[in-house]
């Protein structure tokens, strides 16, 4: 049983680049980004908002795509993992999750490199606890988390200048 | 020449696609055709089918097929078999192995377990019908608890395995162990749980099948951490030839032992394509996870411990009762008889031993692997004995522990586990360890603590464990005209960095840039056997098959290096990329490029004659070692627990790339703080239904719940087992962290005559043992049934 007939037309912006879809009124904003457009660096761990592994940045915010649906996306920018540097490059924050191990299967990596980056935009010079705390949406089964508050740590200093 | 050396911390050359959003991981495959299948799962933890009505769903939208028990039995499919490395009962008769099927025959004997498989055009059409499917079924009672499985008058999961004992199991010498409990002059007994959870890698399950009927042949991409070992499982459910299966596993988001199983949706699928002549994709969701992945730990467990007067251990008794769910699974019954006996006693001097463990069958999803496999069980069980014994019999537990260490020159030494430990030096690193805590000014900490109105807690817990899982491993090395350098391993990496670690291996063992290796792996097209990843061996391994290979191309090359020389065979020496013959030399590089030159060969030999493969075989396991340690601050108004410092010394031989090692030390830790403190599978034992169905109720640790660890490696005593003398590193950080936090709790609560408190430490629980003070019962688990 679908939503005969709901199919609204979306106009975003992702990655910079203007973007039209028709999308069912229950498509998520991750399934959109996934199977639409093909952008599968944002992951989907849980059924539940709890991993932020689909972490995008909506208009300059962190926000979990999984949680929002597409037609709600309808008008902002949105930018993923594949739009922080330019094709086979890595912007600073990307850097230091590579010089400090702050990854290791890669899975919840693109989400908390977004939820990364948006925390050291809301705060430029942020202390280990506050890393700790903005990092709490996010969950990495793999590192124990030590290397990936280094990395924002030193992502954050990079970012400083 | 390279610059590349083992012990070198090489960043990882993975990390660039993972962090740019190009890794390809099972849910980013799509193939051309495919449709989409989701499982439908039992509802009940124990009830008989009576019917599947698939004509409830035909006409549904989308809808392309539904796979049942009978297209299972008309196939004449066949069941997935145990490979428990235990297989005998102590009498020598068989362990009881029920039939698993990939669908339930008769009766469904946990929730989630698979009952058909619906095929649709897309997700949401299947996952509807899946819903719709109309399944008849009668509810039977249920039992979750192992030790009340056992019970007369449980409830019986299998008509011909009384007791629900699948295997019956005893290891050392009992009749020496009761003599030694008999001359003791002191006995303690402790009932311990080691409380079941799950890996929860971030990645859930999934896998892609596909049919080519011109070729009758299957591929499969999955996200496995084992693809050999499944292909051959799956072709046996499936009555066809392995070879006519080519098994794939894409990047992998994670396993602990969670995708080492031979699960039974990969052959619904395979099955499913063979019959729709289109690939079938299937994606676990999260909830699906928790109700189908395997679980792990979960032993209730009688550890008693035999001293002298003066604190000398003379013997350790260990009776553990243990769930493995409602079918033997792949090695289900290993972990909680030879899986858990193995290490028992740790790196402590004990004269005598004796461990007897019951595999349980329980209305519960399957239990096999989790990181570590009955070492972190076996760990807890003798750390939470001597942590006890010291506190009820007055004895200072890092004194204790000081006194019954193993010294260094007992070693080499047959433990009456019949563990072969070879190498190690455990009172230097006790030592070490100690020297850490002492530099981090225990008095400060304590005095932090208190200022903040709660209790200091210090542990130090020794640890000796094992190494497992597959003792064979095929390295293969080609080069390519275009100076690229392809390695092809059979082992898999699901986070562990083998695309950097094991090129790094082959790099500085050849002398050649990194940035030549082209590394492949879990691709049974690429590599004729492979042992994937689990019980650490991928270093230990995967490790040393690349450093034969390696050794190997370097004797295939002298000649070829003493024609360029102008120089015999014989007088051409390798060293650090270089072949020298007296004054004269020629690099590795020059060699490897004179190899794909005909007129550069000596004769006899063609071009590519340096493509090489081999197969290295382990001999007997490898035993890593080391200390872990932990200091708390508790807060006895709210039970809460909070890091003060976390130290940690290990001796895993051989460090192949220090910040890799690092990063296994620290997610293992975490894993080992995750299950003492927050994670725990609940299952409600009326109904069977798991109540921690979803991250919102199972609970794995954030980023401020663990603390940063200072981690140092002794390289003194290099196993000989292997050429590179490696022990591994993958599991050791959670065979070392529950013992360590636990105990650590209770000596912040020993003032409170707190004496015991099974995980998870829930602050609720932690709170109450507070308010409880002396009231625990050492035989709460077991009672009677030891």
């Amino acid at each position: 049983m679908g939503f005969e007939g709901a199919m609204p037309e979306i106009s975003l912006s992702i990655n910079g680049a203007p973007v039209t879809g028709t999308v069912e009124g229950r498509t998520l904003l991750v399934e959109f980004i996934r199977e639409t457009m093909k952008l599968t660096g944002t992951h989907t761990g849980c059924d539940t908002s709890q991993c932020g592994a689909c972490t995008v940045h909506l208009d300059g915010k962190a926000v979990k795509s999984c949680t929002m649906l597409a037609v709600q996306a309808d008008g902002a920018e949105v930018t993923t993992i594949e739009g922080l540097a330019p094709e086979g490059e890595m912007n600073p924050m990307q850097q230091a999750f590579n010089d400090h191990h702050g990854l290791q299967c890669g899975f919840c990596t693109p989400g908390m490199v977004m939820r990364a980056m948006a925390l050291v935009a809301d705060n430029p010079d942020p202390t280990e606890a506050e890393v700790r705390h903005g990092l709490e949406g996010n969950i990495c089964r793999c590192t124990g988390y030590q290397n990936i508050v280094a990395a924002v740590l030193d992502g954050a200093k990079a970012l400083r200048g | 020449m390279s610059n590349v050396k083992i012990g070198e911390s090489l960043r990882r050359v993975e990390d660039l696609r993972f962090l740019t959003g190009h890794g390809r991981y099972i849910d980013d495959i799509n193939l051309d055709g495919q449709a989409r299948a989701v499982v439908v799962r039992s509802p009940y933890a124990h009830a008989t089918i009576n019917s599947i009505d698939t004509s409830s769903v035909a006409d549904m939208d989308g809808v392309l097929l539904v796979v049942t028990r009978d297209d299972w039995q008309r196939e004449g499919f066949k069941p997935m078999p145990t490979k428990s490395g235990v297989k005998n009962n102590k009498d020598g008769t068989p362990l009881s192995q029920p039939d698993r099927h990939a669908l339930a025959i008769d009766r469904v004997r946990y929730v989630g377990e698979p009952v058909a498989l619906v095929v649709a055009e897309t997700l949401q059409q299947a996952q509807d019908a899946a819903e719709a499917l109309d399944v008849d079924y009668d509810e039977l009672d249920a039992v979750t608890d192992p030790v009340k499985a056992l019970a007369p008058g449980a409830p019986q999961l299998w008509d011909d395995i009384p007791n629900n004992l699948c295997l019956d199991f005893e290891l050392g010498d009992k009749d020496g162990t009761e003599k030694a409990f008999a001359e003791a002059d002191h006995v303690v007994s402790l009932d311990v749980l080691n409380n079941r959870v799950t890996a929860v890698p971030i990645e859930p399950r999934g896998c892609i099948a596909s049919y080519d009927a011109s070729e009758d042949k299957y591929t499969l991409y999955n996200a496995s951490q084992n693809v050999h070992a499944n292909r051959d499982t799956f072709a046996e459910v499936l009555n066809i030839d392995p070879a006519k299966l080519d098994h794939i596993a894409p990047d992998v988001g994670g396993g602990f032992g969670a995708k080492n199983s031979g699960y039974p949706e990969p052959p619904l699928c395979l099955y499913a394509a063979k019959r729709l002549g289109r690939p079938v994709k299937w994606i676990n969701s999260r909830s699906e996870s928790f109700l189908s992945d395997t679980h792990g730990r979960g032993q209730s467990s009688r550890v008693e411990l035999a001293l002298k007067a003066d604190g000398t251990f003379m013997g350790l008794r260990t009776t553990t009762i243990g769930g493995i769910g409602a079918y033997a699974w792949t090695v289900g019954p290993f972990t909680p008889t030879g899986g858990s006996a193995r290490t028992q006693g740790g790196p402590y001097n004990f004269p005598a031993m004796y461990y007897s463990g019951k595999a349980v069958l329980t209305n519960t999803a399957p239990m096999d692997p989790y990181r570590g496999a009955g070492r972190p069980e076996a760990t807890f069980q003798t750390e939470r004995i001597v942590e006890y014994a010291a506190r009820k019999l007055g004895f200072d537990p890092i004194e204790l522990r000081r006194k019954n260490l193993m010294p260094k020159e007992m070693l080499p030494h047959k433990t009456p586990m019949g563990l072969d430990v070879d190498s190690g030096d455990f009172p230097k690193l006790f030592e070490m360890t100690m020297d850490m805590v002492a530099k981090a000014d225990q008095a400060a900490l304590k005095a932090k603590a208190e200022a903040a109105g709660k209790k200091y807690g210090f542990a130090i817990a020794p640890y000796l464990e094992c190494t497992g899982g597959g003792p064979k491993e095929h390295a293969g090395v080609t080069f390519n005209k275009d100076g690229s350098v392809e390695l092809a391993v059979g082992t898999s990496s699901t986070g562990m960095g083998h695309e950097t670690s094991l090129a790094q291996i082959l790099a500085a063992a050849l002398g050649i840039e990194m940035g030549r290796v082209k590394f492949q792996q879990s691709d049974t097209t690429a590599t004729p056997l492979g042992g994937g990843h689990g019980g650490s061996r991928g270093m230990e391994v995967g490790g040393n098959a690349v450093k034969q290979a390696a050794d190997e191309i370097i004797e295939l090359a002298k000649p070829i290096a003493a024609r360029l020389l102008q120089s015999e065979t014989e007088e051409v020496d390798f060293e650090d990329g270089t072949f020298k013959a007296g004054a004269s030399s020629v690099s590795m590089n020059d060699v490897i490029e004179a190899s794909q030159d005909a007129d550069k060969l000596p004769e006899g030999m063609e071009p590519g004659c340096l493509n090489h493969s081999s197969v290295f075989e382990r001999g007997i396991i490898s035993i890593p070692n080391g200390v872990h340690a932990a200091a708390v601050a508790v807060d006895t108004d709210t039970g809460t627990v909070e890091f003060l410092g976390y130290w940690v010394m290990d001796d895993f031989g051989t460090i192949i790339n220090p910040m890799l090692a690092d990063g296994q030390v620290m997610g293992g830790v975490a894993q080992g703080i995750g299950q003492a403190f927050l994670e725990d599978i609940v299952y409600d034992p009326d109904t069977g239904q798991l109540v921690t169905g979803s991250l919102m109720d199972y609970g794995l640790p954030h980023a401020d719940e663990i603390p940063n660890m200072e981690i140092g490696y002794y390289e003194g005593e290099p196993t000989k087992k292997n050429p590179l003398g490696v022990k591994g590193a993958g599991e050791a950080g959670c065979v070392g962290a529950c013992p360590a936090v636990v105990n650590a709790v209770l000596d912040a609560l020993k003032d409170d005559g707190v004496t015991h408190i099974d995980m998870p430490l829930t602050p609720q629980k932690v709170w109450k043992a507070i308010r409880d003070k002396g009231a625990h019962d050492p035989k709460a688990l077991l009672g009677d049934a030891a």
